[in-house]
């Protein structure tokens, strides 16, 4: 989780958003992070180095839980 | 900057890989067979050719076998792609075999499709700017008897790469198209006298396209020097109409 959260913080600085955020479970990626489809396209790629898993290859993506159920991660 | 190239082994792929080694650019070549061009390459510019063999008409295993810690992996950073090789498949449109239509598709359409994903997600897990060419042909602008069915694999990548530039020009990803006119490679050696002739008449500078003209211009859009320029078709034809 700790590596999903760095990953997170670094596209968000990429946008130039500096603000701290929480990641909960029901953290959406756009609503709550403001990413769209690209920062997303980007996270899964940064989840996929890492974690040999490409995250959004079997269906949508919408929250923090969804990322950490591909992953197996709790 | 390391730079991927598909369809290294002859004609026009071996044309830009030897400009852009000469350019001092990193070359990563795939072919689907060896060949002496390739051994030359690896022995002039050893350290800066890297090669791996890998059949197109399989476009997930070729992606597996390329994209891949040993040869391109995330930490190789790429700075270009060149989608340059192609099957050529030229028929009547009432002789339509499905499943040469399938294998053409396969090599010219669907694994330059999956490279381009790839290439793409590279450059946004290293933030480079890369620039995507894909070698597409005259005979996607001008009819030509027999190559409809090729014609149609070559369109479909120029409107591909249309819509790539359209879509990733935010993350300072190019994408740009090269047609050629007809060249004296081994894809045109099934050219009888007649038909060069005929193609020849056809364009303006009177003769059959310089392989390197179309390497140089490939090498140009690669580079900074062409950093304004994605979404175009550049026609290196001798002026064919």
């Amino acid at each position: 989780m700790g590596k999903i959260a760095l990953m997170i913080r670094q596209i968000r600085q990429n946008k130039g958003i500096d603000a701290p955020f929480e990641l909960t479970p029901d953290t959406s990626l756009r609503e709550d992070l403001g990413f769209d489809s690209f920062d997303l396209a980007e996270l899964t790629v940064r989840i996929e180095d890492e974690f040999g898993i490409d995250v959004f290859e079997t269906g949508i993506v919408e929250n923090v839980f969804d990322i950490c159920e591909k992953l197996n991660l709790k | 900057m390391n730079v991927l190239l598909t369809g290294v082994s002859r004609g026009l792929g071996a044309q830009i890989c030897e400009v852009l080694l000469r350019e001092g650019h990193s070359v990563y070549g795939v072919s689907r067979a060896r060949s002496e061009v390739v051994s030359r390459f690896e022995s002039d510019f050893g350290g800066r050719f890297f090669f791996r063999c890998a059949d197109l008409s399989s476009p997930d295993d070729a992606r597996r076998a390329v994209f891949c810690d040993e040869f391109v992996g995330n930490r190789v950073p790429l700075g270009g792609f060149v989608s340059n090789a192609a099957q050529a498949y030229g028929d009547l449109v009432s002789n339509i075999s499905p499943a040469r239509l399938e294998s053409m598709f396969a090599v010219n359409v669907f694994s330059p499709m999956l490279f381009t994903k790839y290439a793409i997600r590279n450059a946004l897990f290293n933030g480079s700017q890369c620039s995507i060419v894909h070698i597409s042909s005259i005979s996607a602008h001008t009819g030509y008897k027999g190559l409809a069915m090729y014609a149609a694999s070559k369109a479909a990548m120029e409107a591909f790469s249309q819509s790539t530039a359209r879509e990733w020009g935010g993350r300072g990803i190019r994408s740009n198209a090269v047609a050629p006119g007809f060249m004296q490679t081994q894809m045109s050696s099934a050219l009888s006298p007649e038909q060069r002739d005929k193609i020849c008449a056809r364009a303006s500078l009177k003769r059959l396209t310089d392989a390197t003209s179309v390497a140089e211009t490939v090498a140009f859009l690669l580079s900074p020097k062409a950093s304004s320029i994605t979404g175009q078709c550049i026609c290196v034809d001798c002026g064919a109409v």
